[in-house]
């Protein structure tokens, strides 16, 4: 075990490179995913026609699959039908489609949890459905999604270690590479790999504990 | 103001409503009573269309309720309801509770809405728990935060779907207090209610129903002294007798 070679200032630099392309990617498909999932958790809490049902199937069919061949298939199946994108933008485009689905359950879930009384008596005064949605269910909804969101957040942090597959270079990838220098390395390597992704998760953690408590 | 003509409901089998004629005029305190399950609530439920009905016509204010040109808001706007579990939103206010439509349905000011909100909570008797959040409240606050909500959209009609159902018994008499002074100020008022004493002084014309249909309906002195009904007689020798 070398900490020292481990830890040199290059491969310090190279890991935190690493943690920065995780950081942007995580980051990226959260917010898109976010939008995303609320967009069609919300068409299939109102059940719009169409839509509702067109929705189920995509949120059946992507949480049925693996992310990691949602990743191969962004990444080698889409360019061959012309398709291309950056290995970043695949990335971001896969975890956005499969957390999206994710999402759409835990919206749909959370705002069906709002009690129907009070859907009533907004309604019966004279608030339109949309009114009623804005007002009354999307926000004690949302209060109700915050934890189950945060745990799939932290799920789509750590589910970009997959993107090792198509060689992003993110923080999993940077320390394989580190790791492939000496075999000493591995130990110190992965210690500090872990120390990272807790740090980051138990932070979105303190956050969504913070936002529960601010919850009635 | 409010007029059922032959009005029928049917939930799959089940038929909810049969042939109902009730004609409820302005200023009118109509008080509705029945074993459970006889249809009242979804009588009264009909009236703003949180149900609808299958046959037959109800007119509420002039507009057929179940007309699909009619703007269902602007028919609810003016017919205020409180229910059985006081539905106030929990994330709001007791004063945000009460400002939200009167801002969003009537377009009142903000200072404008909660001017009025403070006056129809004085009337309740709490407006020192404007700020409150409702879970901070017992039923029968929450229940008159609830009839303070309704009234704040300066209603026409006001309905009660079995408001002191949930109440603690000793919470009862608040909210009926608040009930009978409304009676008395002149609001045309539905009532669906297990309160015999509060139908027998306040009610203009008591609707007794069963098994979908209504009975019996007669002004409150001949209802609870001479029912002409066998199944309301039974009915009264049940709830009266204890």
């Amino acid at each position: 075990m070398d900490f020292a070679g481990a830890y040199s200032p290059e491969n310090l630099k190279f890991l935190l490179d690493g943690l920065y392309i995780t950081l942007i990617v995580a980051f990226a498909a959260i917010v898109l995913s976010f939008i995303l999932g609320c967009v069609i958790g919300v068409i299939r809490y109102t059940k719009v026609p169409v839509l509702s049902p067109i929705m189920f199937v995509f949120v059946e069919l992507i949480r049925n699959l693996p992310l990691l061949l949602l990743i191969f298939f962004i990444r080698f199946a889409l360019p061959e039908v012309g398709i291309k994108m950056g290995l970043i933008t695949a990335a971001i485009a896969a975890l956005t489609i499969f957390e999206a689905a994710m999402i759409a359950e835990i919206v749909r879930g959370g705002l069906a949890s709002v009690d129907k009384g009070q859907i009533e008596a907004a309604r019966s005064s004279g608030l339109s459905s949309f009114q009623t949605l804005w007002h009354i269910v999307l926000p004690q909804g949302l209060r109700r999604m915050v934890p189950p969101l945060v745990s799939q957040f932290i799920s789509l942090l750590k589910d970009t270690s997959l993107a090792v597959v198509i060689s992003l270079p993110e923080l999993m990838h940077n320390a394989q590479i580190v790791i492939g220098h000496g075999y000493t390395y591995t130990i110190p390597t992965l210690i500090l790999v872990a120390v990272i992704y807790f740090t980051v998760n138990f932070m979105l953690s303190i956050v969504s504990r913070r936002l529960e408590s601010k919850s009635i | 103001m409010i007029d059922f003509h032959q009005v029928e409901k049917h939930y799959g089998h089940f038929h909810v409503l049969k042939s109902i004629d009730l004609h409820v005029q302005e200023g009118e305190v109509v008080v509705v009573v029945g074993p459970s399950g006889s249809g009242k609530s979804t009588m009264l439920r009909c009236i703003n269309r949180l149900e609808t009905i299958t046959s037959g016509d109800l007119t509420v204010n002039n507009l057929t309720v179940n007309d699909r040109k009619t703007d269902i808001n602007k028919l609810r706007k003016d017919i205020g309801m409180v229910f059985q579990h006081f539905n106030l939103y929990p994330h709001k206010r007791v004063i945000d509770n009460i400002t939200l439509a009167p801002i969003k349905v009537l377009g009142l000011s903000k200072e404008e809405a909660e001017k009025t909100a403070m006056y129809y909570l004085e009337k309740v008797g709490i407006a020192d728990k404007a700020k409150a959040y409702p879970s901070q409240l017992s039923g029968g606050q929450q229940q008159r935060v609830a009839i303070a909500r309704g009234l704040a959209m300066k209603p026409k009609i006001m309905l009660f779907d079995e408001p002191t159902s949930a109440l603690d018994p000793e919470m009862v008499g608040e909210v009926l207090d608040v009930m009978r002074a409304l009676a008395r100020e002149g609001m045309t008022m539905v009532v669906v209610t297990h309160e015999m004493g509060f139908a027998r002084e306040v009610a203009d014309r008591v609707i007794f129903m069963d098994q979908g249909q209504i009975v019996e309906e007669a002004e409150p002195e001949q209802f609870f002294a001479s029912p002409r009904e066998e199944r309301t007689q039974t009915f009264l020798s049940r709830v009266l007798s204890h």
